[in-house]
């Protein structure tokens, strides 16, 4: 689905923002990115996304590079939803946001109003259908950059740390969703310092780090390797981090709390 | 964007020209605006423009006025334009055209050496009042940041679809709409956030508060004024009374 072959991208200052960066994300996958700032997690997204060309080496997308077809082509087949979602939002209304795109891509009428009302409902705006989107608080601002990308239904999402400015319930209703599209087939990438938010969905991990990816693999295996997380300036999760401690213990790490409760209590007894 | 905008905003350097006291950097830009005004013909703005580049040189800039003179490319072809339909004249068309490329890069030469912090100290030196001081050095502070706003912006919409190379004039201009609605409310939520921050940090508590750094002139910054000022003074004179009768 999306292949990236040896790239490399210098930023006008000439910081390496990537470096030789080789990565294949097939479909249907669930991929986090992880690294500390400026490892280069955006600006791997952002050639994904045909954003940005890359110096040397190439990005395909369904087998077609990046740079022989535009952003907006390449937004048909991969959603983004941006770190902060004012810079999105400009329009009267939310279901008109919503619909923005849905009309760039040349949706007929009947089906925008469809998808519209599909992802208001989803994401649990319908009350906020005739409100300004510069109105909404920050999680609901979030929530409707969200709806907005789905409602084109791409075959890709990419979420770029979709958890900042989040409350926990509506992280575990964002967890929620992504195993929800993870399960319809579609492939997402999460890009994210909150460890203890991928951490559930168990994703494969790819750690970056200087414009280089360091590790790559299942999340309980790279979660683990306490090495490549402290190079990388990654912290581990707790639950990993629990069992870790642990003279007795399970073969893998605990991914629900409630599991590493029944598995103390059991211990204890 | 950004490669364009490096003709106006600042960064540091270390050049001769960066070290100046501020104070005399704004003498030097003033000197050759008032320069570029007095010009009368394309052998004199062909000196002026000279001593531009000389000048960006020493302050090892020249890459970045370049990067002024290519955005003012457009609005001086503008004037040429206008002024040949008007005049007919092809020479005074160009003097024209090139006066305005001359003037901004005068201007631009004083921001892209000259810190907000120095332009902050310049503008107290003559007793500006101090809000306006902070207004005018803040709003040149966040032009990058708009900047990289902006290009953001762009990102998040071509990632939904928006392509703003298409369409006829009408359309691209309409293409802008869901650039510039963010682009502002972002700006006005954020002075509404800068106020507030600075208020917290007791901004305006004391009528008149101290300063960290307080510029004095050096030997050498009195000695390039002064060389300035003599320099235009000469230059002033030859344009009205020697060149003419070299180039009549």
């Amino acid at each position: 689905m999306i292949e990236l072959q040896g790239v490399t991208f210098v930023h006008q200052n000439g910081v390496k923002a990537l470096d030789g960066v080789s990565l294949k994300i097939d479909a249907g996958e669930t991929v986090a990115i992880v690294g500390e700032n400026g490892a280069g997690k955006t600006t791997l997204v952002k050639h994904v996304t045909g954003l940005l060309k890359p110096a040397t080496g190439i990005v395909l997308v369904d087998g077609v590079s990046t740079t022989s077809v535009s952003t907006a082509q390449i937004s048909r087949k991969i959603g983004v939803a941006f770190q902060n979602p004012d810079h999105q939002l400009f329009s009267e209304s939310v279901e008109e946001e919503m619909a923005f795109a849905l009309r760039n891509f040349g949706f007929p009428p009947d089906l925008v109003e469809e998808r519209v009302r599909w992802g208001l409902e989803l994401f649990g705006l319908e009350e906020y259908r005739k409100s300004s989107p510069l109105v909404l608080s920050g999680g609901e601002k979030k929530r409707l950059t969200l709806a907005c990308i789905l409602a084109w239904d791409p075959q890709v999402v990419i979420l770029d740390e979709p958890t900042v400015g989040q409350d926990s319930i509506q992280k575990e209703k964002l967890a929620q969703t992504i195993r929800m599209l993870s399960s319809t087939g579609k492939t997402i990438v999460v890009v994210s310092h909150d460890i203890e938010f991928l951490w559930p969905i168990q994703p494969r991990v790819v750690v970056m780090k200087a414009g280089k990816i360091v590790g790559d693999g299942p999340a309980p295996r790279v979660m683990q390797d306490l090495s490549l997380l402290d190079s990388a300036r990654v912290v581990q999760p707790q639950l990993v981090a629990l069992h870790r401690g642990l003279s007795r213990k399970p073969l893998e790490p605990f991914v629900d709390p409630l599991d590493a409760r029944r598995w103390l209590e059991a211990d204890l007894k | 964007m950004m490669w364009l905008s490096g003709g106006f905003i600042f960064r540091r350097g270390t050049s001769a020209y960066h070290r100046l006291d501020p104070r005399v950097k704004l003498l030097i830009s003033v000197l050759m605006f008032v320069t570029t005004l007095l010009v009368r013909s394309l052998y004199e703005l062909a000196l002026v423009l000279a001593f531009m580049v000389l000048v960006s040189a020493v302050a090892t800039v020249l890459r970045r006025v370049a990067r002024t003179m290519t955005l003012t490319a457009l609005f001086s072809t503008f004037i040429f334009v206008i002024n040949f339909l008007v005049t007919r004249d092809l020479g005074t068309s160009v003097l024209y055209a090139l006066r305005f490329v001359a003037i901004v890069v005068s201007t631009s030469l004083f921001f892209i050496t000259t810190s907000p912090d120095e332009l902050e100290q310049v503008m107290k030196t003559f007793r500006l009042p101090r809000d306006v001081v902070f207004a005018f050095v803040t709003a040149v502070r966040f032009i990058p940041v708009m900047l990289l706003d902006t290009m953001q912006i762009m990102d998040a919409q071509k990632s939904r679809g928006l392509e703003l190379d298409k369409g006829n004039v009408l359309r691209r201009v309409r293409n802008m709409i869901p650039i510039l609605i963010p682009l502002v409310v972002n700006s006005v939520v954020r002075s509404g956030e800068l106020a507030e921050a600075m208020e917290s940090r007791a901004y305006g508590a004391v009528p008149k508060p101290t300063s960290l750094v307080e510029y004095r002139s050096t030997l050498t910054d009195r000695v390039v004024a002064l060389t300035a000022v003599v320099t235009f003074a000469f230059v002033a004179y030859s344009f009205y009374y020697i060149l003419p009768l070299q180039f009549p």
